[in-house]
């Protein structure tokens, strides 16, 4: 029994962190059919500045955010508005190559830039306190809570702020759009730079829990596809659940597959992947598009 | 910018490129007998050039050449000729590589004596295929990009199962296979290897099996309805496809004498093929050796100083290719309908 509740805690706040992980990904999906290959880069350029900051100028990876939030925001409000922008209108093979492209740029620059070594971002507060007889990690519980009220904000936002209202409308029929006077490629940049700046920040608050490598960005952008498959293309709800569902599943396999179930993170998501897609390949959710329908 | 037509039609449609002499008498030309005869004395050329009195570290570069082209050609039946883009190709290269390394080793948990080099050289390409037919039977009846993700996370998620087998793969040690050096072995093994996969593409393209391939690029429910079997058509371009890829992979462990897992399941394997392919000229014959022989040249000629900007380049070569050549050299140069790239992407469906 203490070993179940245990893994459900792990496994629900490890969905947490995966919920506010994949957000960016989802809504650039959901507005602009964009997937983004280099999402998990984005992820790990985050880490680093965290890092960086840390290590430099002794700044708390959470407090960073202040600065990581509006620098990724330039970025990728910049990286839309000189090459996505450009593409987004052609087929999807096109995307998806040019974004595969802007991965393995991006991990083989944080290569020159970092050195492939490891880095560990050491907050004094990496510890974990006990409640009900079960462990929470301090450092997880914080991004937990982090990434709930992020959702809630980014759900306010596109709700009620007329901004937000342009870039739902985006997403839902851009003709309509334009016609009542919606600057689309503005609102694309400003998705895009919103959705890099989350994920920016993921990568951040995932610092003091893992090691930051350049290449540790694949792993999390599969993540986010089968993320996605779970939950829906950017429903903020969805990302949520779809997060919850890894993450426990994650948690579990690695709890009561003996001996190697740790390293199984990555397959196992593979394989729920493969499994939503082969047997519902409009997601769960009913909210992947099909790929058909977007001929027209 | 308006909901216009897509981006290929306008291409072939308005034929701005007109200011090229049209290459498409040429293309038709290479596409019939006459390019298997000049494919042929060129694999003479290549086959007599050893006894022109060459280095041996000539001879690696020609079959580290004969590799990217192999590799590239059979990327290109299932990426270019089906129209499915596999982004997990290497998975099948990695699979060749671990099934050579661990029968020439005799890896721990195998009974059986050590294998031989050419006994585990067909194993490799079966076990490949296999692995093919196994992962294909799902992700196959995945449309556009979601096949892409699929095979995308199919190499991810080998690359860390086979990490974890320690017992049977080393796990992230890794495996360090007998070191047999044979520069001139090696280079006729794959010139031969080479000569026949794209003689076969060549052959596939000529017949039946490769236009119906083709017919489901163009259109799959069209295919379906028209009688072909595209189930056990997209199977077997992909088992063909993963049997030279597998057996390109177990030579490469030979002649590399060490894999693990981070060497062979890498995407970046997976992002040259691709490139060389879109770099000559998806879907065609003769592009993706062209492609991958200027892939090389490109690599070696311009980057040998920058070792380390080498991927970052690689990257940025694939966007810039994607945004000002998709059509590649061949389509580039010659008549756009010959490539058909255009209609490959009709078939990705466009973004809203």
């Amino acid at each position: 029994m203490d070993q179940l509740s245990q893994a459900l805690v792990s496994g629900l706040l490890l969905g947490g962190f995966y919920a506010i992980m994949v957000l960016g990904f989802s809504v650039i999906w959901g507005v602009m059919g964009v997937i983004n290959l280099a999402h998990g880069e984005f992820l790990m350029i985050g880490a680093y500045l965290a890092w960086g900051l840390f290590r430099f100028f002794g700044i708390d990876p959470f407090a960073s955010l202040a600065l990581i939030l509006p620098l990724m925001f330039l970025v990728g409000y910049l990286l839309q508005i000189t090459l996505i922008n450009r593409i987004v209108e052609r087929p999807h093979l096109m995307t998806l190559l040019v974004t595969f492209g802007v991965s393995i740029a991006l991990a083989n620059l944080a290569k020159i830039v970092f050195t492939s070594d490891p880095r560990n971002v050491a907050v004094a507060y990496s510890g974990s306190f006990q409640f009900a007889g079960v462990t929470f990690p301090i450092v997880k519980t914080i991004i937990f809570a982090a990434a709930l009220l992020i959702m809630a904000g980014l759900h306010l936002f596109l709700q009620r702020s007329r901004l937000g209202k342009s870039i739902r409308a985006a997403a839902q029929n851009k003709t309509a759009a334009r016609i009542v006077g919606v600057d689309i490629n503005r609102v694309y940049a400003i998705t895009a730079g919103i959705c890099i700046a989350l994920t920016a920040a993921a990568g951040a608050m995932l610092s003091p829990t893992q090691a930051i490598f350049p290449f540790m960005g694949p792993p999390f952008t599969l993540k986010a596809v089968t993320i996605t498959a779970l939950g829906g293309l950017g429903r903020i709800p969805g990302a949520l659940m779809g997060g919850l569902v890894l993450g426990v599943t994650e948690i579990f396999v690695a709890t009561y597959v003996a001996g190697i179930g740790t390293n199984l993170g990555v397959a196992t998501s593979f394989i729920l992947l493969v499994l939503i897609l082969v047997v519902r390949p409009q997601g769960l959710m009913g909210g992947l598009r099909p790929v058909d329908a977007e001929a027209d | 910018m308006t909901t216009g037509p897509p981006a290929d039609k306008n291409g072939n449609e308005t034929g701005k490129k007109g200011r090229f002499p049209s290459l498409a008498p040429v293309h038709s030309l290479l596409a019939g007998w006459t390019g298997l005869a000049l494919w042929l004395l060129l694999l003479l050329l290549l086959a007599l050039y050893p006894y022109t009195g060459v280095s041996s570290l000539a001879l690696l570069v020609g079959s580290q050449i004969f590799v990217l082209v192999t590799l590239a050609s059979n990327w290109n039946l299932i990426g270019g000729m089906t129209g499915y883009v596999d982004f997990g190709h290497a998975v099948f290269f990695g699979v060749g590589a671990y099934i050579m390394a661990i029968l020439v080793t005799g890896a721990p948990l195998l009974i059986s004596p050590q294998w031989g080099f050419w006994q585990a050289l067909p194993a490799s390409g079966a076990a490949a295929a296999l692995f093919a037919l196994l992962i294909g039977l799902p992700t196959l009846r995945l449309k556009g990009p979601y096949f892409s993700i699929a095979m995308l996370g199919t190499l991810v998620a080998m690359r860390e199962i086979v990490r974890v087998s320690r017992p049977i793969t080393g796990g992230g040690i890794g495996l360090n296979l007998p070191p047999v050096l044979n520069r001139i072995g090696d280079y006729y093994l794959m010139l031969a290897i080479m000569g026949l996969v794209v003689s076969l593409i060549w052959w596939i393209q000529r017949s039946e099996f490769g236009q119906s391939l083709i017919a489901i690029r163009e259109d799959e429910v069209g295919a379906e309805m028209r009688g072909i079997n595209t189930t056990l058509h997209k199977i077997a371009a992909f088992m063909i496809a993963a049997f030279f890829t597998g057996v390109v992979g177990g030579f490469w462990a030979w002649q590399n004498t060490f894999i693990d897992p981070d060497v062979v399941f890498i995407e970046t394997r997976t992002v040259e093929m691709v490139m060389m392919s879109m770099l000559g000229g998806l879907g065609t014959v003769w592009g993706p050796p062209l492609g991958a022989v200027a892939i090389y040249l490109l690599q070696n000629l311009l980057w040998s100083n920058l070792f380390e900007l080498h991927l970052l380049a690689l990257g940025l070569l694939l966007v810039l290719i994607v945004l000002f050549m998709p059509e590649g050299i061949l389509g580039t140069l010659g008549d756009r309908s010959s490539t058909s790239l255009g209609r490959l992407l009709a078939r990705f469906g466009r973004n809203r």
